[in-house]
């Protein structure tokens, strides 16, 4: 099914390849005259190498109370990883992703709750096998089949989807209802017992750096360029032999996976499931995450995830109830200006996987006629 | 007998409801192609205006009149400065309207807080028929719903605005070549769509009370009840809200509410994949 890689490059430069030439030749646009100088430079790793470095010195440097926040920032980012994975490089709008989340979280929750079962070589594989069946169930569902689905239509059947659990998880008794499942046992290797702190934050890091590095191999071969390569011009990938429909429910299925892994880490960091955590609430919360760091970067996920959450954690005290706002017009800006994110401040856009800068200007014009 | 009755009659103006609130949404999605995250606080601010009237002790009409006026001014100002530059990307729109509806939403968080206000019904008591009562706020809800689709329809199909809306709809270069100003009638229908929101929001704050997150109560059922009437006709999302509304009052009055509710987003969404056109395919009205 998959072609060999330059093909691939091929079918997304031809795309591209006018265009970015063109303009190339022109050196109009200041933006692009400075993408092409940054074109020869890396930052990327740069910034991954910073992000790390900061992370793993982050628990000598912070306060008690600190570190755990952190380490839920981690986990976080860890779902935000998740979501990047199929937004960003796929392009499909999962705008229910905390579903995959969420039902990890329960799943393992009841299986500490009921069966007793902590331990960090059962659980962890458990949730992102959870993660992993649920995606596959609904990303089958909505994906393949005999009509290509729309990109609304998978949005919004994401988005349903959350909804409906957490209406279900609200209302069955057997999960809590309204107040979840509260006291978790902690997750335990042998006959320690991982509760919040240094050595939880340095387990959840390393689960952060491990899963970071397999997307980054993921994406970076020719599966994940054909990923990319659907992103930017879906008609030309499918006209290539690529079956984009599968292409898409294997990525679903693999962030959802990977959201799963991010649930139970939470459900027993935070030593508690509520409602909130398959609906419609966290769901967006991530989209926000991966939109202000830049989408389609990987490390753009990580840093928005760290940026939204440590902002909120810090204007919380005085300024909780106009944060929301501020939020929604941040997010406004970033649309707006933004759309590949802070992170776009650092690094040209030729950077992002199977980008290859910014699309003419009359495209974008004709277009915006005729939605 | 009596209590069928009755409980048909509430599945009904339920179902009116719903029509109400998703009329506007689904007239921006079938005209303009976007999908409008921001609706469900268009019809926030509608019911957040009439709230207003009445505690500054005005008559409470007064404020259910003004409401779409003023959502519609500011539909038509935010079209003009902000979603107009989403047209080339739906998911962009999608993203971009819910940083709008998110902001809309938790100011008016910051001015209500976290309470629930109620307004009564203009028009209280009930109506006897024989040994049943029905709410006549209710029924006038039924009432008005009729006539705005009655009203909407004609506007659409017999007004030389309606005919200029469609014909942007249907091809936008045509139509600027023709003449009509192309970003002035999406404005028009964006503002005339808010403007339906801001009325829903102002009928319905009595029955359901004014807190922060009404309109996100209603989004989501919008949006399915669009997509099951089909995209791209005045009718479509109709019909759609009126099944989805009248499936989700009437199914708790025979199973558990929760698997009713849980149950109709199913449905809906194997109804969509099977059918992705919707009950009722087709562009124009």
């Amino acid at each position: 099914m998959l072609r060999p890689m330059s093909v691939v490059r091929e079918a997304i430069a031809t795309d591209m390849g006018d265009e970015a030439g063109g303009a190339m030749a022109e050196g109009a646009a200041a933006g692009q005259a400075r993408d092409r100088v940054r074109a020869g430079r890396k930052i990327l790793p740069i910034v991954e190498a910073v992000v790390l470095v900061a992370a793993l010195l982050a628990p000598l440097v912070l306060q008690d109370y600190l570190t755990v926040f952190a380490t839920r920032v981690i986990i976080l980012a860890l779902f935000a990883l998740s979501f990047d994975l199929v937004w960003g490089y796929a392009g499909i709008m999962s705008f229910g992703q905390a579903l995959f989340f969420g039902s990890a979280g329960y799943g393992v929750a009841l299986l500490a709750r009921d069966l007793n079962v902590t331990n960090i070589f059962l659980v962890l594989p458990a949730g992102t096998l959870i993660g992993l069946a649920f995606a596959l169930l609904l990303g089958g569902f909505l994906l393949l089949g005999r009509h290509p689905s729309s990109v609304i239509f998978v949005s919004l059947g994401t988005l349903t989807g959350s909804y409906a659990a957490d209406r279900l998880a609200r209302g069955w008794y057997y999960l809590g209802g309204q107040n979840g499942i509260p006291s978790i046992a902690p997750m335990s290797l042998g006959s320690y017992d991982f509760t919040e702190g240094p050595a939880f934050y340095y387990l959840v890091l390393g689960i952060l750096v491990a899963v970071y590095l397999l997307c980054r191999f993921l994406v970076r071969s020719q599966f994940g360029l054909a990923l990319a390569g659907l992103r930017e011009n879906e008609q030309r990938i499918a006209f290539f032999g690529y079956k984009v429909q599968h292409l898409k429910a294997i990525i679903f299925t693999i962030g959802g996976a990977v959201a799963g892994l991010a649930g139970s880490l939470y459900a027993f960091h935070e030593g508690f499931v509520w409602p909130n955590m398959v609906g419609v609430v966290v769901s967006t919360q991530v989209v926000l995450y991966v939109l202000f760091g830049g989408s389609g970067t990987l490390i753009g996920a990580v840093i928005g995830a760290v940026i939204v959450e440590g902002v909120s954690f810090w204007l919380s005290d005085n300024y909780r109830d106009i944060w929301p706002i501020i939020l929604g017009l941040l997010l406004l800006l970033v649309i707006l200006f933004r759309p590949l994110g802070l992170i776009s401040f650092l690094l040209g856009e030729r950077e992002r996987v199977g980008n290859f800068g910014a699309r003419p200007k009359e495209n974008v014009k004709e277009t915006r006629d005729a939605p | 007998m009596a209590n069928a009755f009755v409980a048909a009659f509430e599945i009904l103006s339920f179902g009116a409801i719903i029509v109400l609130i998703v009329l506007g949404l689904g007239i921006i999605a079938s005209m303009m192609g976007i999908f409008n995250f921001a609706q469900g606080e268009f019809v926030l601010l509608g019911a957040y205006i009439t709230y207003l009237a009445y505690a500054k002790g005005m008559p409470i009409w007064a404020g259910m009149v003004a409401a779409p006026f003023v959502v519609g001014a500011l539909g038509f100002a935010l079209e003009a400065l902000i979603i107009r530059r989403f047209y080339a990307a739906p998911i962009v729109a999608m993203l971009g309207t819910y940083a709008l509806g998110l902001i809309i939403r938790e100011s008016v968080r910051g001015l209500i807080g976290g309470f629930y206000l109620t307004v009564p019904e203009p028009i209280g008591g009930s109506i006897d028929i024989g040994a049943m009562h029905i709410s006549a706020w209710r029924f006038t809800i039924i009432v008005i719903t009729l006539l705005v689709m009655a009203g909407c329809y004609l506007l659409l199909s017999r007004t030389s605005f309606g005919l200029r809306m469609r014909a942007t709809l249907e091809n936008p270069s045509l139509a600027r070549a023709s003449g009509i100003s192309t970003p002035l009638m999406y404005g028009a229908t964006f503002a005339f769509g808010s403007a339906l929101a801001g009325l829903a929001g102002a009928l319905i704050v009595p029955v359901f009370s004014l807190y922060a997150d009404l309109g996100l109560r209603f989004l989501i059922q919008g949006f399915v009840a669009v997509m099951v009437g089909g995209v791209g006709s005045f009718i479509g999302p109709v019909a759609g809200a009126g099944v989805i509304g009248t499936l989700s009052a009437a199914l708790p009055w025979i199973m558990a509410p929760v698997v009713a509710d849980v149950l109709v987003f199913v449905l809906a969404i194997v109804f969509i994949k099977f059918r992705p056109q919707g009950l009722i395919a087709g562009k124009g009205v």
